[in-house]
């Protein structure tokens, strides 16, 4: 950090700070547009407009004047896309957090608060500071979900695809938002084509969605489910984030609608690159066949086991009720989405370290959901076999694979940066949690400080004891709020991207 | 009839040496010194200048000639060779390559050549053969290896014979066949054929006795010290090579020193054939591309000859080693550093001729010249294009023919035990793809492929029956 600030102070600065800003600002301009559905919203259920659309307003005038202060700055290279990426994920959820402040809204008075609850909706975390979902304003709560619409795909991407200066030297920015560990294989021969394919995906699957979701209200289905609700959830659930309007998350809605969420997740949780070969080319097998996908639904299907056995040990629960928490809770909390259809915080420690386990696994690269990803796992398995079997065979060349292509060592360096970083900041992470609560005085056992360490960086959300399915993480302090948010900042951007800021070789010419 | 040969290396001259004798060959090659040497050996015309011009083909008399042959070191001169060859006459083309994607993309009709070889690819051939059965002395493959072609030496220590007499010869493979095989040397050395438990869907095409060629009837025996030439299924060719090896197993674990691109062919070769492979390659970019290539081998980056190495990874478990390295010295040692750590089946590559007797005195097992087994297949093509394949066994003496029988032939529909007793032997046919080797009672049909074995004197009297 020293480092960082003699580069700094030197004035040999090799990053253009001023066109980083210029690109967050210019995308900050667009998100304003943002705040225009929750204030239709607003009208069509008589609540107050205003604090949409000034949020908007302060967007749009913050991005126009920082747009005109850093103008001539409008190349960005691939250094700053770093920065850019990082901002941009710093700054969007801050203005994202506008309107829970204007709407006054008791729970989220304070400003830190505010950003918590923004960050968890960009992030597509779903960790809440409310302890009373359903007294918000339908069009704020309508927010809260679009929120994690907006972040689920990604920002970037989104820009990517809409920026018309973006067209070159988007790749960048493109890898460093849509997550995975070796180069993404492209759709189409231009990035920001394939960009806007995937979030032609993104939002047809979240029609359809909202169109199944409806059609259980309207047919009887589903009594609890009406298009409000669906739009809301649709929102929630192809972005993996797992924020809900009911204060019973999906236990509110009938189990032919808890079942219809797990699909849309397991679907959202595959690499949406592959996702589209599938649904738009017809080339199933870019899917079945793929190392990744077979893992993922084994990790699933695991899972889901363990946690049956739970279930069908004590007596709350039997037949397809049992299998259907299961594989609910399993789903749920592996893709990283953190909806509940149970509390499972009154589940066993079985039940409760099976979870926990989950929330590292994570849905598959380049899907919306977060955490570490099972191809990391699955390179990480390969890369330890291969150093066990170097062990023996000294001189052996083993080269790692998936799907048949040999991945670059390269990539496999940064499979293992990437998880011992990821656990270093999950430790680090639920340490201070436990120092802080020592220092207020709040009551936080380690399961449940481990828990929420992993919650929020995984984007996962709900975590164990108070902070539960259907709790929240309000008993927190400010300071672990603060922690909080930017375990869900480091874990959406995949921790290399933020920590290339904090070497000193990235800002030196 | 008039043959262009483009290049003037060892191929060239092999080839030259082959054909001068019944074509005018007419030698193009860049190297004057070159063409000299060659044409006091051979009689011969020679042309110095680039092949891959017109103005040198037009000089070498390309509109008159009915083979092209471009042989080469280069892969690009060799292609365009050939296409400017074709466009200037009717001429057949034949293209040396060192590049297997070529040889791929010809199979598919996608390059205008008439017969493309890939040195690689037959130099893995070759050692695939020997590997395969390892106590063959030369094998010959047909019908996408379905019948296998093999000699073998018989080794000296057998048993004495017994007295019969008077059953022909495929009736005794019959009888083979009804018998459970014991896989014994017993039973097959010094016994009368039709008493020998000659190993299914297999034949013995020829016993050489003191440099006789002896036609095989029912009444006569392998005697030790003899060598045979066995015509079969791949299986029979293995179990017979179990007979003449005696105790030695299969190969099923090879290591292959040097992964350049012969190394690498023949590694593709023996993974084909579910034999465990293992490379050592000392250059470690060339180690990680040839890893990455084959999933299935086991590749060391080392090189190979430090006893450490040699001892911790068990090379001398393998059942056989194969020496692919560039230099016929490193070859040398290397092989017979293997064979001091136990090795018990050696093969070289040697690129210089000269190293074949050197490699013989240091006890190698079995010499492979790349340039040589190009320029024999070669050769075998210029021969007659009809003939698929053909391979010269005992220098030139006797042949294998794989000939399509017309229907006009008069020998079509006659049972096999009527077909006159002529010296040549019909060891195999394939029919609809699949190889059957034939009975008394089975029939010729038209379009049949017939897998002949003759000698030399009687091929124009066997293609003109047929």
């Amino acid at each position: 950090m020293e480092g960082v600030a003699r580069v700094l102070r030197s004035g040999a600065l090799g990053v253009d700070v001023g066109s980083a800003l210029n690109l967050v600002a210019a995308v900050l301009k667009y998100l304003a547009a943002a705040f225009l559905l929750p204030a239709a919203v607003a009208v069509g259920y008589r609540e107050p407009v205003w604090p949409f659309l000034a949020a908007g307003a302060v967007t749009a005038a913050t991005g126009l004047l920082v747009e005109r202060g850093t103008q001539d700055k409008e190349r960005v290279g691939p250094r700053e896309g770093f920065l850019v990426v990082a901002l941009i994920w710093l700054a969007v959820p801050a203005f994202g957090a506008l309107p829970y402040l204007f709407a006054d809204e008791p729970q989220l008075a304070r400003p830190v608060d505010a950003y918590f609850e923004a960050m968890s909706g960009f992030t597509a975390t779903g960790a809440t500071l409310l302890t009373d979902i359903e007294s918000l304003d339908r069009s704020l709560a309508l927010w809260r979900q679009f929120t994690q619409w907006l972040g689920g795909m990604g920002i970037v991407v989104l820009a990517v695809a809409v920026l018309p200066r973006l067209r070159v030297g988007g790749r960048q920015l493109f890898q460093s938002e849509l997550a995975g560990p070796t180069e993404l294989e492209r759709l189409t021969a231009t990035i920001r084509e394939t960009a806007r394919r995937l979030w032609v995906l993104y939002v047809g699957l979240t029609l359809v969605a909202i169109a199944v979701l409806t059609a259980y209200g309207w047919t009887g289905a589903d009594d609890a489910m009406g298009l409000y609700d669906a739009t809301a959830h649709a929102f929630s659930t192809l972005a993996i984030g797992g924020f809900s309007t009911r204060e019973d998350s999906m236990a509110a809605f009938a189990p032919v609608t808890q079942w219809t969420i797990v699909v849309f997740l397991l679907l959202a949780g595959i690499n949406f690159l592959r996702l589209y070969l599938v649904l738009v080319r017809g080339k199933v097998r870019a899917v079945a066949r793929d190392d990744e996908f077979r893992l993922y639904l084994a990790f699933a299907a695991a899972g889901s086991a363990l946690l049956l056995v739970e279930l069908l040990a004590g007596d709350s629960s039997h037949g397809e009720e049992a299998v259907r928490e299961a594989v609910f809770q399993a789903v749920s909390i592996m893709t990283t989405a953190g909806f509940a259809t149970a509390d499972y915080t009154a589940w066993s420690p079985l039940a409760g370290l099976t979870l926990l386990v989950l929330m590292f696994l994570g849905a598959s690269a380049g899907s919306t959901g977060g955490s570490i990803k099972v191809v990391r796992h699955l390179l990480m398995f390969r890369i330890i076999r291969r150093e066990l079997e170097q062990t023996v065979h000294r001189e052996a060349v083993v080269p790692v694979r998936l799907n048949t292509t040999v991945v670059e060592d390269r990539a496999l360096r940064g499979v293992v940066t990437f998880i011992v970083l990821y656990i270093g900041l999950f430790a680090l992470g639920a340490l201070g949690l436990l120092v802080d609560a020592k220092r207020v005085a709040v009551e936080v056992g380690a399961f449940e400080a481990l828990g929420a360490a992993a919650a929020c960086l995984g984007n996962v959300g709900p975590a164990f004891g108070f902070a539960g399915p259907f709790g929240s993480y309000e008993p927190f302090s400010d300071l672990s709020t603060g922690v909080l948010t930017g375990l869900m900042w480091l874990g959406r951007l995949e921790i290399i991207p933020v920590a290339v800021l904090l070497t000193r070789g990235y800002w030196r010419a | 009839m008039q043959i262009i040969v483009v290049g003037a290396g060892q191929v060239g001259t092999t080839i030259v040496e082959a054909l001068h004798d019944d074509h005018d060959v007419t030698v193009v090659d860049v190297d004057g010194a070159r063409l000299q040497a060659l044409s006091y050996r051979y009689d011969v015309r020679t042309v110095n200048g680039n092949g891959a011009t017109r103005r040198v083909l037009q000089d070498a008399g390309v509109a008159e000639a009915v083979l092209t042959i471009a042989c080469t070191s280069r892969d690009e001169i060799n292609l365009v060779t050939a296409m400017l060859a074709k466009n200037l006459s009717d001429t057949k083309t034949i293209v040396r390559t060192s590049n297997p994607e070529y040889l791929e993309v010809w199979r598919e009709r996608q390059i205008d050549v008439d017969f493309m070889v890939s040195s690689e690819l037959e130099t893995a051939h070759a050692v695939s053969r020997t590997i395969g059965v390892p106590a063959a002395k030369q094998t010959d493959v047909f019908a996408d290896g379905q019948v296998q072609i093999v000699e073998f030496d018989v080794p000296r220590r057998g048993s004495g014979a017994d007295e019969l007499t008077g059953v022909p010869l495929t009736e005794a493979a019959e009888r083979a066949a009804a018998r459970p095989l014991s896989g014994g040397y017993e039973h097959v050395v010094g016994l009368p054929l039709r008493d020998a438990r000659i190993p299914e869907d297999s034949k013995v095409a020829a016993i050489i006795r003191a440099e006789r060629m002896l036609v095989p009837r029912g009444d006569q025996s392998i005697m030790p010290g003899d060598r045979i030439v066995v015509i079969g299924s791949p299986d029979a060719a293995r179990t017979w090579s179990r007979i003449m090896a005696r105790g030695e197993h299969a190969v099923d674990d090879v290591v292959i020193y040097g992964a350049g691109a012969t190394g690498l062919a023949i590694a593709r070769v023996l993974l084909d054939q579910r034999i465990r492979v293992r490379l050592v390659e000392p250059r470690e970019e060339r180690a990680r591309e040839v890893a990455e290539e084959l999933p299935d081998a086991r590749v060391y980056c080392a090189t190979g000859v430090d006893p450490d190495f040699i001892e911790r990874e068990r090379i001398g478990q393998a059942r056989a080693a194969v020496f692919a390295m560039r230099e016929d010295a490193k070859n040398l040692y290397a092989a017979t550093l293997a064979r001091v750590h136990g090795v018990g089946f050696t093969i070289a590559i040697v690129h210089e001729p000269i190293s074949i007797e050197v490699f013989e005195r240091a006890g190698i097992d079995v010499a492979v010249n790349p340039r040589s087994v190009t320029a024999e297949e070669i050769v075998r093509f210029a021969h007659d294009p009809r003939i698929r394949q053909l391979a010269m066994l005992e220098g030139d003496r006797f042949e294998i023919l794989d000939i399509t029988v017309r229907e006009t032939s008069k020998l079509v529909h006659r049972p096999f035990r009527e077909l006159p007793m002529t010296g040549s032997l019909i060891g195999a046919i394939v029919r609809d793809g699949s190889a059957i080797f034939p009975h008394g009672e089975d029939q010729l049909e038209p379009g049949d492929r017939a897998i002949i074995f003759t000698e030399s004197s009687r091929v124009p009297e066997v293609e003109k029956a047929l």
